[in-house]
């Protein structure tokens, strides 16, 4: 099944999309996490990946990262097939990606966000000055020498989402960047993303928040027990029945 | 900063000077022993950087000791050209144990790395064709440069310092190179790391190329040292597997210096108290040794090293800097 995936065109020639993900399956033994997704991503937009606990959408993220082989299916990046790409890669190829749980490395949040820059540019000197500028970018700079232990946890992810921005990402993962967060640290969060599309960056992100979800992205899919239920607009998606039912459940007759 | 470079002057000048004014041959030879501890220390540290943790260094040792010793004394190479081989196949031998490495994490590896060393050990003992097994080689006394034997120990003093400084050189050369950041990322995270572009595997196989090239050269050196060489002697898990390993835990692993710090200070410890309280009780010396290996790992479990980033770390905390916790994100509006 294929929903949405319409190939949309800029100055009257077709474009290739940013991703593709034909028929893409992963089963852990038994336990199929992602059965027979199917989806596109255009380059510049902002997509939501919403669905119940268990739905699949990290594992997806892992697929689409290449930390996970998928079982079946392919991916496309660019119309380039990258399917068996190990996860190094594909960060060169322009996949950028955020983990649920922060995962700093144990040195100064400007060597964090140095590691991606020396993997494109050996030089420590200007790896540094362009490290800087992308702590500027997400109001980190003045915790530039701080451990990452010591920062507050909405630092902490805007030091996850600044690693991967220097990653110089076409497509960026986000898995639950305002998760754990307050309501005040979310409204101080969510300007980092139009930050994003402002920057040309297509956004796939897993997001709990649904004010979240409807105030930034511009599609929404749904997953639900590893299937895609929906793809569709913001508003759309939260009148789809099969969405209902996958957060609320089946209405039960005569109660 | 500036007086950094004091006392590295200072440390460079004693380390230079020292044959003239000790004259004692005991001290000498303790100095010597020091210095190659803290060259093998330094080279096994190289592949903790990125978290590993190796107790097979001894595989890469006697591979460079016997592949120079086999040379000079079955074809009569000289010992220069004998080295350069030697670290040629202690490198081959660091490329299998690569393919160990990129397969296991934790403590698999170390398992395997042990088992890699124990392993070539045995090859060594049963190849008698080769290797003469357990009774050894012996390196004929012909003093003189070109055969790396020396009447004398001033010259294999000035030999174990050059290879220390050049050991304790190449860490520090990775640790401040791209792929010394990438190997301290992956000691926290190789998955994460790998997300962000890092080609890890790579830098931990230059990693482990590196060490395994400096300790069979420092096993050539030790080879050249003391004129006879045998299995278990050179393959030797407790001298050249373990002993680097503790001398850089107890200094701090994962930092340039701290191994350093730990071979010098445990070398002459374990030597003083095998001298003097060997000759009293039997065993004695090693109860006093593990003595103070559980006081220091109860005290500093950081090793040596954190005593000195602790220092540091709270002068910084004095400055600026570190009032920059919770201010809130305002960038983009």
């Amino acid at each position: 099944m294929t929903i949405g995936a319409r190939a949309r065109t800029k100055g009257g020639a077709p474009t290739l999309p940013l991703l593709e993900l034909h028929a893409l399956t992963k089963a852990f033994r038994g336990l199929v996490a992602v059965q027979d997704v199917n989806a596109v991503l255009e380059s510049g937009e902002i997509v939501g990946l919403i669905g119940p606990n268990g739905a699949g959408k990290t594992t997806l993220f892992n697929l689409i990262s290449g930390l996970h082989r998928p079982t079946q299916g392919r991916i496309l990046l660019d119309g380039r097939e990258i399917t068996a790409l190990p996860p190094y890669a594909r960060s060169l190829l322009g996949i950028g990606r955020t983990f649920q749980i922060v995962r700093p490395f144990a040195m100064t949040v400007l060597e964090n966000v140095m590691v991606p820059i020396l993997a494109r540019d050996g030089n420590p000197t200007r790896a540094k000055d362009a490290a800087q500028e992308i702590l500027e970018l997400v109001a980190l700079d003045r915790a530039a020498n701080e451990r990452p232990e010591n920062l507050t946890l909405a630092m902490r992810k805007r030091l996850e989402v600044a690693r991967a921005l220097a990653t110089r990402p076409k497509l960026l993962l986000l898995d639950e960047v305002l998760a754990g967060l307050n309501p005040t640290e979310v409204e101080q969060q969510l300007p980092l993303i139009r930050v994003l599309r402002d920057k040309g960056i297509t956004v796939l992100m897993i997001e709990h928040i649904v004010d979240a979800v409807m105030s930034v992205c511009d599609r929404v899919l749904v997953m639900d027990q590893g299937h895609l239920i929906a793809d569709g607009s913001p508003g759309e998606v939260v009148r789809n029945p099969a969405v209902i039912q996958a957060y609320l459940g089946e209405e039960v007759p005569g109660a | 900063m500036k007086r950094q470079r004091v006392a590295a002057v200072l440390a460079g000048a004693a380390a230079v000077l020292l044959p003239v004014f000790v004259r004692s041959q005991f001290a000498l030879d303790m100095a010597i022993l020091t210095l190659f501890y803290v060259g093998l220390t330094a080279a096994w540290n190289l592949v903790t950087f990125s978290g590993r943790l190796s107790l097979g260094h001894a595989a890469f040792f006697g591979l460079g000791a016997y592949t120079a010793t086999l040379l000079f004394v079955r074809a009569g190479i000289p010992p220069v050209i004998g080295a350069a081989v030697a670290v040629v196949v202690s490198l081959l031998g660091g490329l299998l144990m690569v393919l160990v490495m990129v397969r296991l994490r934790g403590p698999f590896f170390t398992l395997a790395s042990i088992a890699f060393a124990e392993v070539l050990q045995l090859v060594a003992t049963h190849w008698r064709s080769l290797t003469d097994g357990s009774v050894g080689l012996h390196i004929p006394f012909r003093p003189g440069w070109q055969n790396l034997t020396f009447t004398s120990k001033e010259p294999y003093y000035y030999i174990a310092l050059a290879l220390a400084v050049l050991s304790v050189w190449l860490g520090h050369r990775l640790y401040h190179s791209s792929t010394g950041y990438f190997l301290r990322a992956a000691s926290s995270d190789e998955e994460a790391c790998q997300a962000l572009g890092v080609n890890i595997k790579r830098a931990q196989a230059a990693a482990l190329l590196w060490s395994a090239g400096m300790t069979g050269l420092l096993g050539v050196f030790y080879a050249y040292f003391i004129y006879v060489i045998e299995p278990t002697t050179f393959f030797s898990m407790e001298l050249f597997s373990l002993q680097p390993a503790l001398n850089g835990i107890i200094g701090g692993v994962g930092t340039v210096w701290g191994p350093v710090l730990g071979a010098l200070v445990m070398t002459p410890l374990g030597e003083y108290l095998r001298t003097f309280l060997g000759a009293m009780q039997q065993g004695l010396h090693f109860l006093v040794y593990g003595l103070v290996l559980l006081v220091i790992v109860r005290v500093l479990p950081g090793g040596f090293m954190s005593i000195i980033t602790g220092v540091r770390a709270r002068n910084d905390d004095r400055g600026s800097g570190a009032n920059e916790r919770g201010r809130s994100y305002t960038a983009a509006s």
